[in-house]
């Protein structure tokens, strides 16, 4: 379970201070398919961040699936990421010219996983994505559609508990966000949890809930079909 | 993370610019070569002269005047310019007619300008006796050696270095012709063949060799020695022949107390031991003006790998992103540095081997041919060490800088 409370994040600029996020509070569920939504400087960016234990809160309290976070040193936070946390980014972020094959591995090589039982996993992940045979290309010869695919199954070989998807169709065709969208709404039914950032609102229906933030605080917080007829119908 | 995987990341990071790696570990490359390539020239002449003096005989020991302060390698009191008497034609006496003593000769040496028609050089001569040269084992090239007539006669004749003979008549035959030596004539009657480093590193082959009585009287005005040069009975141990020498000197300087000696032996074990200790220190000396090209070539890794970093940051903030730690990082960007040093490293020594290798050849050809080809160990595992290390403290700054990298900000750099 991930429990968030009164979770504050300022920075500093130039001698003044901003807060991305004002004391926010809220609880995932394991099996969750969250989509945190907001405008552009509402924060959802910050929270994911803050969420997947890439960033520190300025104050508040964060536990993943028991682990606080303040009580963790940044190399504890960085063993979690490794064997709890699925990530897919916006831009991919894969390495561009090593294979599909290297690029799932990548989780792996940080990991006390055997040699031999991980080129198993590497395969059974290129394999749930499809790419299969796209196991010795280069990762910079793909699409975009197929370059998102091998960052799901980076994302899954590691067998996380949460994958965080940050804008993951943003930089996609609609043909293939729709795409990647299935494989994401497929692994929550598989039983992970899915949090996924977005501003389209198209991609947010995929999820079941939806955290709206505005300025830094949660705006709305509920079903994704309650809120997405009563906010956007007719849009 | 693993070493193996952390060497498989780091290989796979350089042959993704293989040019930079390459250009990158140049420096290094040049810099081990160079290192190489000194030490075995260096180490080539050290064994030529230790070989020039080994050559001379085994069984030969040396007495110059004045003691030695402090170790065996301190220079005598004569190195300093100052003149002691002590050795005297009685020494010489006495020397020979002790059995554990085959042969003995007396040496006094002096600086003037020689003169041969328009060549004019400056030049070292020896006052020697016929037995210096069977001592030393000179060998004649052209015309002959000084003998006991030369000597009893105080006959102005002179043997030639081969270096002096070539700087006086060039190309012309210097046998039966005269030169000039501190406004005295002197007719050359021989020419040695070339002879490299004499005993106490001197330069034979600049050296013009006269009459002693000669040089005492009618050159320098004295009747003492600079030298005596002493062929032991084989018959007899080194360390006997020592002792007797000591005790006749002692005993015809009226010398009670050892610590007031006034001369010093010394073996050709000795000489062996100061001209290696020489050799050394202008082994580690040229060394380490190489050793400058390796620090600028470690600059140059640890600047580049500063350049790498700074293009790698999307790619540190994956990593972090994904599970690698602080150490992780530092691991795989210090792998690369170690990988770009020891590979350059490696290139150096096969390329400071080769070019010592046709230095070799060129030098026995044209120039030296005892010159022997050597390449020691210590100089490769040092280079190999060196380089290593080089990697290791030149890619620990960037290595940091890249681990320190906060992956939020690492993924979003632009």
């Amino acid at each position: 379970m991930i429990l968030v409370e009164k979770i504050s994040r300022n920075y500093e600029n130039d001698g003044s201070e901003t807060q991305a996020l004002k004391e926010v509070t809220f609880k995932i569920n394991s099996g969750e398919f969250v989509a945190i939504m907001g405008p552009s400087g509402s924060g959802k960016s910050t929270l994911l961040h803050i969420l997947s234990f890439m960033d520190r809160a300025s104050t508040g309290s964060y536990s993943f699936f028991g682990k606080k976070m303040e009580d963790m040193n940044d190399t504890e936070l960085a063993n979690v990421r490794n064997k709890e946390m699925g990530f897919v980014f916006q831009a991919f972020n894969l390495l561009g010219r090593s294979t599909v094959y290297q690029n799932v591995e990548l989780p792996l090589l940080y990991s006390t996983i055997l040699p031999s039982e991980r080129k198993k996993l590497v395969e059974k992940a290129i394999n749930d994505v499809g790419l299969t045979e796209k196991t010795n290309v280069e990762a910079s010869r793909l699409s975009g559609g197929q370059k998102q695919r091998v960052a799901i199954a980076r994302a899954l070989v590691n067998n996380p508990n949460v994958i965080f998807a940050d804008e993951p169709t943003g930089n996609l065709d609609s043909h293939s966000g729709e795409n990647i969208m299935q494989i994401l709404k497929k692994l929550n039914e598989a039983g992970k949890t899915i949090i996924l950032v977005t501003h389209e609102t198209y991609t947010a229906q995929f999820a079941k809930r939806l955290i709206r933030l505005k300025d830094g605080e949660i705006e709305i917080d509920g079903e994704v079909k309650n809120i997405l007829s009563q906010t956007y119908e007719g849009k | 993370m693993k070493v193996s995987d952390s060497l498989k990341t780091a290989l796979t990071g350089l042959k993704h610019a293989k040019t930079r790696a390459i250009l990158t570990m140049l420096g290094i490359v040049i810099g081990i070569a160079s290192v190489i390539l000194l030490m075995s020239i260096g180490t080539s002449a050290q064994k030529l002269i230790i070989s020039q003096v080994e050559d001379i005989g085994s069984n030969l020991v040396f007495v110059i005047p004045g003691a030695t302060q402090g170790s065996k390698f301190s220079p005598p009191a004569s190195a300093f310019g100052i003149i002691i008497k002590t050795l005297k034609e009685r020494d010489l006496e006495s020397f020979r007619k002790d059995p554990s003593i085959e042969k003995v000769a007396g040496e006094v040496h002096g600086q003037a300008r020689a003169v041969y028609g328009n060549n004019d050089i400056s030049a070292t001569y020896n006052g020697v006796t016929g037995e210096y040269f069977e001592i030393i084992n000179l060998k004649v090239k052209k015309g002959r050696l000084l003998n006991h007539r030369d000597n009893e006669t105080m006959t102005k004749v002179a043997v030639l270095g081969s270096e002096s003979a070539k700087k006086l008549f060039g190309e012309k035959e210097p046998v039966g012709k005269n030169i000039r030596l501190k406004n005295h004539s002197f007719k050359v009657v021989g020419v040695l063949a070339k002879e490299g480093t004499g005993v106490f590193g001197a330069d034979l082959d600049n050296t013009i060799f006269i009459p002693i009585l000669v040089a005492q009287k009618q050159l320098l005005g004295v009747n003492h020695y600079g030298a005596i040069f002493i062929q032991g009975n084989n018959n007899y141990s080194i360390e006997f022949i020592k002792s007797r020498i000591t005790s006749i000197l002692r005993q015809n300087h009226n010398i009670t107390n050892p610590d007031k000696d006034d001369f010093e032996i010394r073996t050709q074990e000795d000489v062996l031991a100061i001209l290696g200790n020489i050799t050394s220190i202008l082994k580690i000396f040229l060394a380490s003006i190489a050793a400058i090209s390796l620090v600028v070539g470690g600059i140059g890794i640890m600047n580049i790998m500063l350049v790498s970093v700074i293009e790698r940051t999307r790619e540190i903030g994956l990593r972090k992103a994904v599970g690698a730690t602080n150490a992780d990082i530092m691991q795989q960007f210090l792998t690369e540095a170690i990988i770009l040093t020891s590979i350059g490293g490696l290139v150096g020594i096969i390329g400071g081997a080769g070019f010592s290798f046709l230095i070799y050849l060129g030098i026995s050809k044209f120039a030296v041919s005892d010159w022997t080809f050597a390449l020691p160990l210590s100089s490769i595992l040092l280079a190999l060490g060196v380089s290593t290390t080089i990697g290791l403290v030149f890619g620990i700054y960037p290595a940091r800088q890249a681990s320190k990298k906060n992956p939020v900000e690492a993924l979003r750099y632009e």
